[in-house]
């Protein structure tokens, strides 16, 4: 059962279609010249037009401290601004922030802030909003969703209006990622001092300004004329279209009504990517999915038949079935490749190993196999769609699984909080993209994503060890050893990660999807005329 | 007449306060906890405890109940478990998307029914009678929210005539408004029409069957006139009856084709409570449908009471 390091590995690499199709030869061929003059016109900044983005959630709420939803942090990006921010390929770079020095042994990060950056109702952005800031998520009953981002923030001292330092209880490897999070968004002090709520009309220094909410219609946004990136943004305004029904989201970018989407369902990929007037870009983010067998339950409680479990899936089939080839398998550990804490770890056959999960299910002395379910949130389509895959494989080997699904309020309350299921399976986009953001939920024991009720105390101490550390070699070393005992251990089944499926009208020039799945960059991006 | 108005009016309260308790119990007794919905895979029972203690969820059904209640008949409908807003403006907010669906789509489905079930009752066992029929029946038995896909695939995807959803209002748009509400209402005045087209028939081959029209027939007056002076306003008072009921039932029947075409109206709120277990959302929006559909029964009631003359003479006596 070695690990080896992986040689060669013909991986599913995403791309964005589009350069796929310049870099081939007959587009290459004949179109050179055109190719060039098109790109350096599109270079040339337009200003003005509305981007109308369609999504599939309404936000929980548009307060930095109180919006624990995924789609909050979409909005809360756009309005309010943060220390640092995530570029797309997920690495911290200053932004409020001017530059930041660390100290040695990584216990104090001093940032110096930009001058002269107002918040959307004019007052200052100064070093006591970012300190009023940190101790509101910071104080005790804040009810701050990620509070372990802040938990080692001893103190928050405002030397002077533009330099601000953070004294830390301990290293935290991902603290300046930590800084990009939407949650650590700058809010402005004496407004908030005054009463105002920021989830009835939140007020930030980002580069676009709030300015109507209607639930489960629509989100409207003008362009901040004072942001503090010169020339930026370059739409006069955003809609958020709020669109559930994922089948209308589809219709309505396919039809024009919208025009960007980071929502559209693998299976519809291909019409909507090769519809006139709609761009298409792919990109490998964080988005992967798991299996979990539960530890408490025999025989799951064997690291063998947990191992038999994982060799005997077929991910290339889940691929392909599934995510109609819009997914990289997981064959080794789940930090994705293009983050730097990737483990390069050959363990799975993409197409699965019956032999080697036979050979494993006798050793764990069931050679004819056993009778088990796997139970799936009808509400995730990729789950239901996944599940008779996961079968077929396992039934090969002699694990005889019978499906149950159940809508999510019911999968919520009945399955997934109270741990009771043989074998399910969820999926989980990482917000940040620091490598701790992949593993620490998932295999460290007693947190909240944890519920197949794994322990195990070296895995606990090597999670704590690598977030902690202060370099990103020792960081790195870590994570691999972090990933090599995970897949000893096995106590989740790795699955596949899915990529980012993002459809835009042609019209839309310069932007750059992010690994994370944020939408910072559109800021960046212009609508030609 | 003051009498049966009073009676009915005190039947309407009845029914909607036994309405309110049923609603409210069968939500709550739904499977799938309000709090875990809301927070999702990251539910810790700390999280869990505090989401229930800052809505009162933790109190005993009973207190809930008669403190919802209490602020509901005074217009308060609490705010969303989802997204922290008030549920009262925005309901008011969508009533009339809901109104204007259910209105077009009822005048669509008396637009179909009137003339075809009229001609099948004229041409009774007659080829276009027994095609008419027919038609009724397979329209009868198709989902509302099959027609709907079918019609976006076809006029929005394919001819692009049509915008797939999407909602502009009447007062800021009258022609954009129109071009959005189509297809919603004839997906559900289509379906609707299935049944009106049977009652109209056969209320129609019942009057023509009658006396007085054989006699108007005897006079020489052609089939035409006798069906349009004569027949036509004697059938459409059991007629109207039943469309009067069909109206409030469509009002209840706009949950999943607003869904479908993204009508900000109340239908689809119903569903995004369902689906978030967001408690007040539902219950508001539940209750505003049940309201409607009680309210179109009542003048429905009065407006048969008053006409039928057994019980005019009745309330006389």
């Amino acid at each position: 059962m070695a690990i080896t390091r992986r040689i060669s590995l013909q991986k599913h690499k995403p791309a964005l279609s589009r350069r796929a199709f310049l870099a081939s030869g007959t587009a290459m061929a004949l179109l050179p010249a055109m190719t060039l003059r098109a790109q350096a016109q599109d270079m040339t900044p337009v200003d003005g037009g509305v981007l109308k983005l369609a999504f599939s959630a309404d936000p929980a709420g548009m307060d930095p401290a109180l919006g624990p939803s995924g789609m909050s942090h979409v909005v809360i990006e756009q309005i309010y601004s943060t220390l640092m921010s995530l570029d797309p390929d997920a690495q911290p770079y200053p932004d409020l922030a001017e530059g930041y020095e660390v100290s040695d042994d990584g216990m104090q990060y001093t940032f110096t802030l930009r001058q002269g950056v107002k918040f959307h109702n004019g007052d200052d952005l100064t070093a006591e909003d970012v300190k009023y800031t940190f101790d509101r998520l910071r104080a005790p009953d804040s009810g701050y969703a990620y509070d372990s981002q802040v938990a080692t923030i001893q103190e928050v001292t405002a030397i002077d209006p533009y330099t601000v330092r953070f004294d830390l209880s301990a290293p935290t490897g991902p603290f300046l990622t930590y800084m990009a999070f939407p949650g650590s968004s700058i809010v402005p002090k004496n407004l908030l001092e005054a009463g105002h709520d920021l989830n009835a009309q939140p007020v930030g220094s980002g580069p676009f300004k709030f300015v109507s909410y209607q639930p489960r219609s629509m989100i409207t946004f003008e362009k901040n004329g004072d942001f503090y990136e010169e020339g930026k943004p370059h739409f006069d305004g955003l809609e958020m279209h709020l669109i559930a029904d994922v089948t209308a989201l589809t219709n309505a970018v396919l039809s024009g009504t919208v025009n960007f989407s980071n929502e559209i369902p693998p299976k519809d990929w291909q019409t909507v990517s090769s519809t006139p007037g709609i761009t298409g870009q792919t990109l490998e983010g964080s988005r992967f999915y798991w299996l979990l067998p539960n530890h408490d339950r025999s025989p799951m409680d064997n690291p063998l038949v947990r191992q038999a479990i994982a060799h005997a899936i077929d991910r290339s089939a889940i691929v392909a079935g599934t995510f109609f080839g819009q997914a990289t398998p997981i064959l080794g550990g789940v930090i994705p490749e293009w983050n730097w804490a990737y483990a390069d770890l050959e363990y799975f056959a993409p197409r699965g190993d019956v032999e080697k999960a036979k050979a494993l299910l006798a050793e764990a002395g069931h050679p004819d196999g056993f009778e088990t379910s796997l139970t799936m949130a009808s509400s995730f389509p990729a789950m239901v769609s996944m599940a008779p895959i996961i079968q077929a494989n396992l039934a090969a080997v002699g694990i005889k699984v019978s499906i149950d699904t159940m809508e999510i309020p019911r999968y919520w309350d009945e399955v997934w909080a109270p741990s009771k299921f043989d074998m399910t399976a969820m999926y989980w986009v990482s917000p940040l993209a620091d490598p701790d953001d992949f593993v620490y939920n998932n295999y460290h024991s007693g947190t909240a994503l944890n519920v197949q009720k794994s322990g195990d105390a070296s895995m606990d101490e090597i999670l704590v060890k690598a977030k902690s550390g202060t370099t990103r070699d020792e960081r790195k070393a870590d994570y691999l050893k972090q990933q090599e005992m995970s897949l000893e251990q096995m106590p989740i089944v790795p699955l596949v990660n899915a990529w980012l499926l993002i459809a835009h009208t042609d019209k839309l020039k310069n932007y750059k999807p992010m690994r994370s799945g944020f939408l910072k960059t559109i800021k960046d991006a212009w609508l030609e005329t | 007449m003051g009498r049966l108005i009073s009676t009915r009016l005190a039947a309407f309260v009845m029914t909607l306060f036994a309405a309110s308790i049923v609603l409210f119990l069968t939500i709550n007794i739904l499977p799938g906890s309000a709090a875990k919905s809301a927070l999702g895979m990251e539910a810790t029972p700390q999280a869990i405890a505090r989401f229930e203690a800052q809505r009162g969820l933790d109190r005993p059904l009973v207190v809930q109940y008669v403190e919802w209640l209490s602020k509901t008949i005074t217009g308060d409908f609490g705010t969303s478990f989802q997204n922290s807003v008030p549920v009262g403006p925005e309901l008011l907010k969508r009533i009339p998307v809901t109104l204007e669906l259910a209105t077009l789509a009822f005048l669509i489905a008396n637009l179909v029914a009137i003339p075809l079930g009229t001609l099948a009752a004229a041409r009774h066992t007659r080829a276009s009678d027994k095609t008419t029929t027919f038609a009724a029946t397979v329209l009868g038995a198709v989902p509302n929210f099959w027609l709907a896909t079918l019609l976006i695939m076809v006029f929005s995807l394919n001819l692009r005539w049509l915008p797939p959803g999407g909602f502009t209002s009447f007062v800021d748009d009258p022609a954009q408004n129109l071009r959005q509400m189509i297809m919603p209402a004839l997906s559900l005045g289509l379906v609707s029409s299935a049944l009106l087209i049977r009652i109209m028939r056969a209320s129609m081959i019942e009057v023509l069957s009658s006396d007085y029209i054989r006699t108007a027939h005897a006079k020489g007056a052609n089939e035409t006139i006798v069906i349009r002076r004569h027949a036509l306003r004697n059938s459409l008072i059991p007629y109207m009856n039943v469309a009067a009921v069909e109206f409030g039932f469509l009002f209840g029947s706009a949950v999943v084709i607003e869904d479908i075409f993204r009508l900000p109206g109340v239908g689809s709120l119903v569903l995004v409570g369902i689906i978030n277990r967001d408690f007040p959302v539902l219950l508001a929006s539940a209750l505003t449908i049940t309201v409607f559909v009680l309210v179109v029964n009542l003048i429905v009631d009065l407006a048969v009471g008053l006409l039928d003359p057994r019980r005019v003479k009745g309330s006389q006596a």
